[in-house]
């Protein structure tokens, strides 16, 4: 019985440890994720171009309008960076946009991410809010 | 040995695999640096080949290590009913299996490539799509998105510990594997690791691709839409090997076939990721087009050279080209002669010239190569690669030059074999049809895929040759050295640039329609070239046997303009929209630039890209600018501006600037010839050829132009007279707008096609076709009125005496023409229509293109019979052009008008 009581109980105990890492482990990382992303990036806007692709943004200029996407597919996240006949494809599975980011032929089935940015007062750069 | 492996099923050698990873994996750490992988790893290649070695076997243990510890599962399995670990040792293996393939993967990952990048996203999504911990788990497993950090802790400590301790706790405590196993693991990776390199990609070629054990689960990512649902896929794995491990009777059964139905299925999508899918993970047959380079590619694999072909310290001190060290430089490190953003140091040789960069000898370096980048077959593989001119290179196929639609869609049609000549058509899917051997044996050979392939400058003998057609330029340097290069490394490299001149486009369009020789004041003759007569400027032989007589310039040309002042990159590359003819693809008009009231401009912010770079090259600092717009298709003309309200053409290669007049006032000011194109009077003159003649011989040697190879049997043409005259007048007809165009005899002709022995039609066509033309022959000067008004060639009656004579107060015009009457359709030889007749049908090498109607011709007879009397100049005449009925009714009685039966 006490041999019992003692398993069960040290059994808790490495249950709740665990529980109390993973807990510590969420919430540093997360805190760690907060700090480090908070950044803004700024981009030279080529208002030319009528897609740029950058890193981690796709920049379209279309009608006089400025649009950034995130470069990320969003079916697995692949890094978009080539245009094939007027649309944005994906290297991975093939995934196709528009240039407003509407998804035209899957595996992915949402549209890629519009991210918020503002044009610089000169119009020579694009602040991005990532 | 065999005996042991019956006992130990392979994880002996598995763990002979781990030990050599493990001292590889050290041996690696020293030459890699996890801040710049990709470098470290191309430096590690290019610059030191040892390095390269250890790399190779750290690759191949860790593969074998993978394969050895899959197969010594299946083994367990195989020779076990029950295995019946105990279900926290079976827990802990499950989770181990996971762990081997994170180890793997983040080994991928560290190389820094394209493919890595993309793999790296992957998991990074399908991370963060784990339920609760998502977020957090992407980041403690990657870490963040710009560092490698992490991702080199994980792999050579986390999951490495974790297998060792998982590994050694399984095997009962056995750290060490036989010795027997162990050396021959070495060994055997040793020669694998010397003979085939570990992979690295080029960051040029569009196929990305995962490692080969997770191919067949890219496969699958492909197939859905939620990848998410593959991580239960996982579980579910991880749960079989877990019951398999440790539960008893129908579960193990159930556990173990799942597993195996499984792993059947995954090595067919493997088959298929691997073998079967090239760029955008698009299906690739082997006999597909550019199988090789999309699906192949990824198993280039060099052998390493540990005494490298060129000296290392060229190899270390060579330039970073994009992110990565190539071996190209090594040797080819004096090359000298590109423009600066084609230099080495800039792009390289492989992104133009492929092959392998990651090879260190020459026959590897080089194998795959493009030896003249540019062509169009392999000019996405170059040009059109994604850091370079993707767009430019995906249209230029859909232009004109590239698909030569008018060319084959008029011949079909003069063939009878079409109805029309305005069908889209293209040089790539030529039939055997007569038209189209026609074309194959006389015709083709001028449209831009046709390959180049052999160096050496572009000149007048030059067709086709895709980007290098027009951009490639051979400096004296370049030609010497390429006249002397044999087996040597060759340093002067040709240039390649918007430097494009007349003799770029000459090759070409000296021919059929002969553009450039017109343009350039030279009209081809019929003489033979030894009757050329010598030393006489007046005369120029072309190609060695074709023989030109001087003629009146181009306005434009006599200025210093060449061809590509005026035609700019979406006329000359195309726009992406397939054109049946010329005038439609063409973009810019004379009134672009010769305009009247306002300019059409654009400023150079709002350029697109392509001009804007084009502006920016050609005339340095373009911010501030104003540019020319096209009325067509709203282009910019970037050799033209405007400064103070006036505006200016400078012409691209030479510099010249010029102010650009407006039209004439007399072009202008009125309606009477507001229907008039400007070259029908500004041009003075146009090629003409009558009497031409088509048969099929089966024994003349002859040639086909798409294969490039001599055959016997071909079309024979036998030409009639080549003649310079003023052009003929025509009419288009597009919409409700009509317009009065210069035209010429372009096809007035027999073909024989009872001689072409594939053709049941027995039939001789005679065709009487005259074709609109863009003569390029443009005077400042308009042609006189008379040149119209009273002569019979611009009426299309052809050549001949036009007269109005006047008897018994009756004025009449006629007609006596100067060639015979042909027997075919009873007009002379050179007429498109008879006197005070017009024809319908097939009158044109456009649909939509005729004679002028009886009317017109009266109305223009009726002002030439005033010009009989009358000069031009005169105050009557000029007053003819504000108000023609006016002048009529206020007409003396001694002029007598025209009168018409």
């Amino acid at each position: 019985m006490e041999t019992k009581n003692r398993r069960v109980f040290l059994k808790v105990a490495t249950a709740g440890l665990l529980a109390f890492f993973v807990f510590i482990w969420n919430k540093l990382t997360l805190n760690h994720i907060a700090t480090s992303n908070s950044q803004e990036a700024t981009l030279p806007l080529n208002k030319n171009k009528e897609v740029q692709f950058f890193d981690r943004f796709i920049i379209v200029n279309s009608d006089n309008k400025t649009t950034v996407f995130s470069s990320h597919c969003s079916h697995l996240g692949c890094k978009i960076d080539k245009m094939a006949e007027g649309k944005l494809v994906c290297p991975c599975h093939g995934s196709e946009y528009d240039l407003d980011g509407n998804v035209i032929k899957g595996p992915a089935y949402k549209n890629l991410t519009m991210v918020n940015s503002t044009i610089s007062e000169d119009g020579k750069s694009i602040i991005i809010k990532g | 040995m065999a005996k042991k492996n019956d006992k130990t099923t392979f994880g002996t050698l598995a763990v002979a695999m781990f030990w050599l990873v493990i001292l590889s994996g050290i041996l690696l750490a020293v030459p890699f640096n996890v801040e710049s992988p990709y470098l470290s790893v191309s430096s590690m290649i290019v610059t030191n080949p040892w390095a390269a070695l250890i790399r190779n076997y750290h690759y191949w243990s860790s593969q074998f290590f993978l394969i050895f510890s899959l197969i010594h599962l299946y083994d367990h399995f195989h020779y076990k009913e029950n295995i019946g670990l105990k279900k926290g040792l079976a827990f802990r293996l499950s989770i181990g299996v996971l762990i081997i393939f994170l180890a793997m993967i983040t080994g991928f990952l560290l190389k820094g490539d394209s493919d890595s990048e993309q793999a790296r996203q992957i998991l990074q999504t399908l991370a963060e799509r784990v339920p609760l911990i998502g977020e957090s788990l992407a980041f403690s497993l990657l870490g963040h998105p710009e560092s490698y950090q992490l991702i080199y802790v994980h792999h050579i400590a986390t999951f490495t510990v974790f297998i060792a301790v998982i590994m050694i706790e399984h095997s009962r405590r056995k750290y060490w594997p036989p010795v027997l196993d162990f050396v021959a693991s070495a060994i055997g990776v040793m020669v694998f690791s010397y003979l085939f390199s570990a992979p690295l990609h080029d960051n040029l070629n569009p196929a990305v691709k995962g490692p080969w054990y997770f191919v067949g689960f890219q496969e699958i990512l492909h197939w859905l839409s939620h990848p998410a649902w593959s991580l239960l896929l996982f579980l579910v794995i991880l749960v079989l090997l877990y019951l398999v491990n440790s539960a008893k009777g129908k579960t193990v059964f159930l556990s173990k076939r799942s597993l195996l139905v499984f792993t059947a299925f995954y090595l067919v999508l493997t088959v298929i990721g691997l073998f079967f899918r090239g760029e955008r993970w698009q299906w690739k047959n082997p006999w597909q087009e550019n199988y090789s380079y999309e699906v192949l590619n990824n198993f280039k694999s060099p052998i390493v050279k540990l005494t490298p072909e060129f000296d290392l310290g060229t190899a270390i001190a060579s330039p970073v080209i994009q992110g990565r060290k190539e071996s190209c430089l090594a040797c080819h490190s004096e090359t000298h002669g590109l423009t600066d953003s084609h230099s080495p140091e800039a792009i390289g040789c492989v992104s133009c010239h492929g092959g392998n960069p990651f090879a260190t000898g020459k026959n590897q370096s080089h194998n795959n190569m493009i030896l003249i980048p540019g062509n169009l077959a392999t000019a996405p593989q170059s040009c059109g690669t994604t850091q370079c001119h993707p767009e430019i290179v995906e249209r230029v196929p859909t232009g004109l030059m590239a698909t030569l639609s008018g060319m084959i869609s008029v011949d079909r049609f003069v063939f009878n074999e079409q109805d029309n000549p305005d069908e889209l058509a293209n040089v790539h899917h030529l039939g055997n049809s007569a038209a189209d051997e026609h074309l194959r044996n006389l015709c083709v050979r001028c449209h831009l895929g046709n390959p180049k392939t052999e160096y050496g400058p572009v000149d007048e003998s030059s067709r086709g040759g895709g980007c290098l057609a027009c951009h490639l330029n051979y400096s004296p340097e370049a030609e010497i050295a390429l006249a002397l290069a044999k087996d040597s490394i060759v340093n002067a490299h040709p240039s390649v640039s918007l430097a494009i001149s007349n003799n770029h486009c000459f090759g070409c369009h000296s021919r059929s329609g002969r553009i450039s020789t017109s343009y350039e004041g030279w009209h081809e003759t019929t003489i033979e070239a030894r009757q050329m007569p010598q030393n006489d400027t007046n005369y120029r032989l072309i190609e060695g046997e074709r023989v030109f007589v001087k003629k009146q310039q181009d306005v434009h040309h006599e200025l210093g303009m060449e061809c590509i002042d005026c035609h700019h990159s979406y006329e000359v590359m195309g726009d992406g929209t397939l054109y049946t003819h010329q005038e439609n693809q063409a973009d810019v008009q004379c009134i672009d630039c010769h305009f009247d009231g306002v300019a059409k401009t654009i400023k150079a912010e709002n350029l697109d890209n392509e001009s804007a770079i084009i502006a920016a090259l050609r005339l340095g600092n373009i911010s501030d600018k104003e540019f020319l717009v096209t009325g067509k298709r709203n282009h910019a003309l970037v050799n033209t501006f405007v400064e103070n309200d006036t505006a200016f053409l400078q012409t691209k290669n030479s510099k010249i600037k010029m102010v650009l007049t407006r039209p004439a006032e007399v072009c202008t000011r009125s309606n009477v010839h507001s229907d008039l194109a400007c070259s029908s009077c500004h041009s003075s003159w146009v090629p003409t050829c009558i009497g031409c003649h088509n048969e099929y011989d089966p024994n003349e040697p002859s040639y086909n132009m798409v294969a490039n190879q001599e055959q016997t049997g071909g079309w024979v043409e036998f030409f009639g007279e080549y003649e310079a005259k003023l052009p003929s007048l025509g009419m288009r007809t597009e919409g409700e707008k009509t317009e009065v165009i210069p035209v010429a005899p372009g096809m007035i002709m027999t073909i024989d096609k009872s001689t072409y022995t594939d053709d049941a039609d027995n039939s001789t066509i005679f065709h009487r076709l005259y074709a609109p033309v863009a003569p390029h022959t443009t005077t400042k000067e308009g042609r006189d009125c008379k040149s119209c008004h009273n002569s019979s060639l611009a009426l299309g009656y052809g050549e001949g005496k036009l007269e109005y004579k006047i008897t018994n107060g009756k004025g009449k015009w006629s007609f006596s023409p100067l060639y015979q009457r042909d027997v075919n359709d009873g007009l002379p030889a050179d007429a498109w229509i008879d006197f005070l007749q017009t024809r319908t049908g097939k009158v044109a090498t456009r649909s939509n293109v005729s004679p002028l109607s009886v009317e017109q011709q009266q109305a223009i007879l009726t002002v030439g019979a005033c010009l009989t009397c009358h000069d031009e100049d005169s105050k009557i005449m000029q007053a003819t052009l504000n108000d023609f009925e006016r002048q009529l009714q206020k007409r003396s009685s001694a002029c007598i008008l025209p009168e018409w039966e």
